[in-house]
């Protein structure tokens, strides 16, 4: 008994995910028209037009009017066997239940009250969406003012010197602002991603000289894997920034792509400073400081899109080097670029 | 002894190319100098050498040649099947299933009909898809390394095995594409290149040696063209329709034989371990079943009820084919649905220009080796060709290269199907990481050794014709609906699979079953598929429409994507919103160093 009526009002809750005036109203009604016993049940938005279930009843007229009535008193109207309870969300009127049947009073106000946390709980979830999407939309604005002056000031300086060299540049430097700032989808491929890169890369090597060697290897299976934007730059950007520049002497960055089953497999490698492994621990779980946000927000989307088992793998030792690694399936539903 | 060695050594070399290419490829690091080309796209060209590579199997590099040589005119549907699958491929299917993104068919079927249990199930046949086309393979690597060796035949079907899982395991498959290509071009150079040999011999020899043997045309069985000695493995029934004298040691017809035994026209019994001596010159007993004398060898359809048997086979070889797991991953490295079909193109010139020599090899087989035709085990016919056509050291070394041939194809294709099964495995069935892929593939390939040593062998290609008639029969009706239909539901595509697979499950065993037991099963159980397919087909119509209120609600948006052509955009503004239109970018950086 239990456990049908626990199942049942799972059942309701799902089905009001996307609110009153989303696909699964009828199916949440006929839950709760079962649940509460009663003979019809009804789900009416703030247009005032109500669901049926399980089909529109004989005092369909009379009902509607009830219906009208509670959303300009925002009270429960009517009495049994005709009730209808208004359902306030966050304070503010959201919809109207309706109730037909010898139901218990004590039973509809408790079945109003299910209704009106379902709704809210679908209210938090499209929220906390908006929060994952916003926070990619801020990700993608991040380009290190120190990196655009820094480079902006070797092209510069080469200008007159290996003209040819500078326009090359002054190219890859068009290239990165666009891909960085540009209007797009939520997703690219990973051959977009690495042209990215390497149009940083061939940037940074300008800035830093013969200080900084590269190896960039991708293998043909993966360039077509599609996977969010701008997922592999900031790892590249944190290699380069916190393993090759604080020290002096040459640095190694390695980036490979390659095909592992279903997956790929991504690694961002340099042989810099590296970092004790709890502090890699607290960065991930975005208490690093302001200076490191990339890399735990980098780790939070993959999740997001892929589930908890498509986070970064963070390898790391102090003096030893970083090592970080992005896993991301072949295929994933919803998962398309453009 | 040295052509042993010599056959020994060609195998041995083509497994260290393979791991060494799959090795190089994945590990070297390019200089710091040239990262810029790591963007670079796959050539059409090359990825369909790969396609090719994977696709021909031991069944095209042996098999087709024992089936000439047994059945004549009526086995060239097989290589002209194995090809045509992709013309079928390439005008239906190719580019709209790039377009969608999916890269195994569980990912196809979850990505347009959005149903986690359908998913499932479609792993499920993937599975035994993959395994039966594996089984095969290793079967015939067994017999190939006992001609080689004196050793059981398990011992070839477990060291392919081991060194196809050693060789995931070390990571030597993640440069699939270079791997696979290089496969080809070796096992088309395998075939070609003795086979040029071969008949310049036989051409220089003025044709067969002393005029003895029945020429192609006669109406006469082939007959010896030297002393033959047959030691007879399995029991067999043969046909004669010449009568002939041999001196055989063991059992015949039911009664112990001991020194000259006469056979008159019918059909003949030898029970296995019975050794059989025919002189030169007498005329070839053949397997009951196949054609007996060289004219109706070389005629199509020589009795009536091959007909029905040979249309379904066309239709399991023409549909099949895009339902092979290891066939449609690899299209996935290309970079668009243009670049697919273009692919495919190239996939269908290279195969046509494989399928030349196996026809000719079979040919030529019937000539020189048809002491074959009585053990029936023509499968062998291609690596016992050399010796027989040019004994010494050329027939040695031209043996050698044709093993070396055989032991890429063992390699490449069932390093792809364990792959593409431990790929379905681990992430449908296991659920997990990279240990469970390790865990996946020990499975993927053992499940099929065990199968291998414990199921008695048939003919390769008649198996893999099942395997092709049980993909026809599962997943070319949800990939062609699917890509053409709008109405399918996944409650009709389910339907469809579970009906046309288990049609075809039970056929295998009922025709498993026959061969054990005397053979009484008609010809419809070994070749099903004029059956199931259409009732595959007409299950996922039937049922689909009967459930129209599980159509997908974003069916439109998913067809958009998989039919709007590539350069009207859907797929390309992204590129140009990042990087600009190629003509902008030519324009921009003179072609220099921005490799697209």
């Amino acid at each position: 008994m239990a456990v049908s009526v626990l199942g049942m009002a799972r059942h309701i809750a799902d089905e009001l995910k996307e609110g009153l005036s989303g696909t699964g109203v009828r199916s949440a009604a006929r839950g709760l028209r079962r649940l509460l016993d009663a003979d019809f049940v009804a789900l009416a938005d703030l247009s005032g037009r109500a669901v049926w279930a399980p089909d529109e009843p004989p005092f369909y007229a009379d009902a509607n009017a009830l219906v009208e009535r509670v959303l300009h008193s925002e009270n429960r109207e009517g009495r049994s066997p005709l009730v209808a309870v208004p359902l306030h969300v966050d304070h503010e009127l959201a919809g109207v239940l309706v109730v037909a049947g010898a139901s218990r009073r004590a039973a509809v106000r408790e079945a109003s009250k299910w209704v009106v946390e379902a709704l809210e709980r679908g209210r938090l979830e499209a929220s906390a969406e908006q929060a994952a999407q916003a926070e990619l939309r801020a990700l993608r604005a991040e380009i290190s003012p120190h990196f655009v002056y820094n480079a902006l000031t070797v092209i510069a300086a080469l200008v007159s010197s290996e003209p040819d060299r500078s326009r090359e540049l002054m190219l890859d430097f068009a290239d990165y602002i666009r891909y960085s700032l540009a209007k797009h989808g939520e997703y690219t491929t990973v051959a977009d991603e690495f042209h990215a890169i390497e149009t940083y890369l061939a940037l940074q090597r300008a800035v830093l000289g013969d200080r900084l060697q590269v190896q960039v290897r991708v293998a043909p299976e993966v360039l077509a894997v599609a996977l969010p934007y701008l997922v592999l730059q900031p790892l590249v950007e944190n290699a380069v920034r916190h393993g090759i520049e604080p020290r002096t002497g040459t640095g190694h960055v390695q980036v490979r792509g390659e095909a592992e089953g279903n997956d790929c497999v991504i690694s961002v490698e340099d042989d810099g400073l590296g970092m004790d492994p709890a502090l890699a621990e607290e960065i991930l779980a975005g208490r690093g400081g302001s200076d490191s946000v990339g890399l735990a927000n980098v780790d939070r989307r993959l999740r997001s899109v892929y589930g908890p088992w498509y986070g970064l793998v963070v390898e790391t030792a102090t003096g030893e080097g970083t090592r970080v690694v992005v896993r991301i399936p072949r295929f994933q539903p919803g998962v398309m670029p453009g | 002894m040295s052509a042993k060695i010599w056959a020994l050594s060609g195998a041995f070399a083509v497994i260290i190319a393979t791991f060494y290419i799959g090795w190089r490829s994945s590990r070297t690091a390019s200089t710091a100098q040239d990262f810029l080309v790591a963007r670079r796209t796959v050539r059409s060209r090359r990825n369909a050498a790969a396609v090719s590579g994977e696709y021909l199997s031991a069944a095209s590099f042996l098999g087709v040649a024992g089936l000439v040589l047994k059945d004549g005119a009526d086995a060239l549907w097989y290589p002209i099947g194995f090809t045509a699958g992709y013309l079928a491929l390439m005008l239906f299917v190719a580019a709209p299933l790039r377009r969608s993104g999916a890269y195994t068919l569980p990912d196809f079927c979850e990505a347009r009909l959005g149903s986690r249990a359908l998913r499932g199930l479609a792993a499920v046949f993937v599975v035994f898809i993959g395994i039966l086309y594996v089984v095969p393979q290793l079967q015939l690597a067994g017999q190939a390394l006992a001609n080689i060796l004196p050793v059981p035949t398990w011992v070839g079907a477990t060291v392919v095995t081991v060194v196809v899982i050693v060789n995931v395991f070390g990571g030597g498959m993640r440069a699939i594409t270079v791997v696979q290509a290089f496969q080809y071009w070796l096992k088309l150079f395998a075939i070609a290149a003795p086979t040029f040999v071969m008949c310049l011999l036989f051409i220089g020899n003025g044709g067969l040696r002393d005029g003895q043997a029945t020429t192609l045309t006669e109406a006469l069985p082939p007959t010896f063209t030297q002393n033959t000695e047959i030691d007879v493995r399995t029991p067999v029934l043969l046909r004669v329709e010449d009568p002939v004298w041999l001196a055989a040691r063991g059992e015949t017809d039911g009664e112990p034989a001991m020194g000259t035994v006469y056979w008159g026209p019918g059909t003949h019994e030898v029970a296995a371990g019975t050794t059989l001596h025919f002189s030169k010159g007498s005329s070839v007993p053949v397997v009951a079943g196949a054609p007996a004398d060289n004219e109706s060898w070389l005629a199509p359809a020589s009795n009536g009820g091959d007909l029905f048997s040979t249309y379904s086979l066309i239709l399991a070889l023409f549909l099949g084919t895009m339902g092979l797991p290891h066939v449609l991953v690899r299209f996935y490295t290309n970079p668009d649905g243009r670049a697919a079909r273009r692919t495919t193109l190239h996939v269908l010139l290279l195969l046509s220009l494989f399928y030349l020599f196996p026809i000719m090899l079979g040919a030529l087989s019937r000539l020189y080796v048809p002491e074959l035709l009585v053990t029936g085990q023509t499968d062998a016919a291609v690596l016992n060709l050399p010796h027989s056509i040019a004994p010494g050291i050329l027939g040695d070394i031209l043996g050698a290269v044709l093993t070396a041939g055989a032991f890429a194809a063992f390699l490449s294709t069932s390093s792809g199907l364990v792959v593409s099964v431990s790929g379905v495995l681990s992430t449908d069935v296991l659920r997990g990481r990279v240990r469970d892929f390790r865990f996946a593939t020990a499975v993927a390939g053992g499940v099929p050794l065990a199968l291998a040593i414990a199921v008695r062998q048939t003919d390769i290609s008649l198996t893999v014709g099942m395997s092709f008639a049980l993909a026809a029969s599962t997943f070319c009706p949800i990939l062609l609906l699917g890509v053409w239909w709008r109405k399918l539901t996944w409650v009709g595509a389910a339907a469809g699979m579970i009906v046309g697979g288990g049609l075809v499950l039970a056929s295998l065993v009922i025709n498993t079953i026959s061969n054990l037991t005397g053979g009484w099963a008609p010809s419809v159980f070994s070749q099903p598929a004029i059956i199931t397919v259409p009732a595959a087909f007409l299950t996922v119509i039937l049922v689909s429409k009967a459930t129209p209120a599980k159509i997908p609600a974003d069916v439109a948006q998913i067809r958009l994507r998989m039919h709007a052509p590539d350069n009207l955009g859907l797929t390309r503004d992204r590129a140009v919103a990042s990087f600009g239109t190629a003509e902008e970018r030519s324009r921009l950086a003179d072609g220099r160093h921005r490799k697209e």
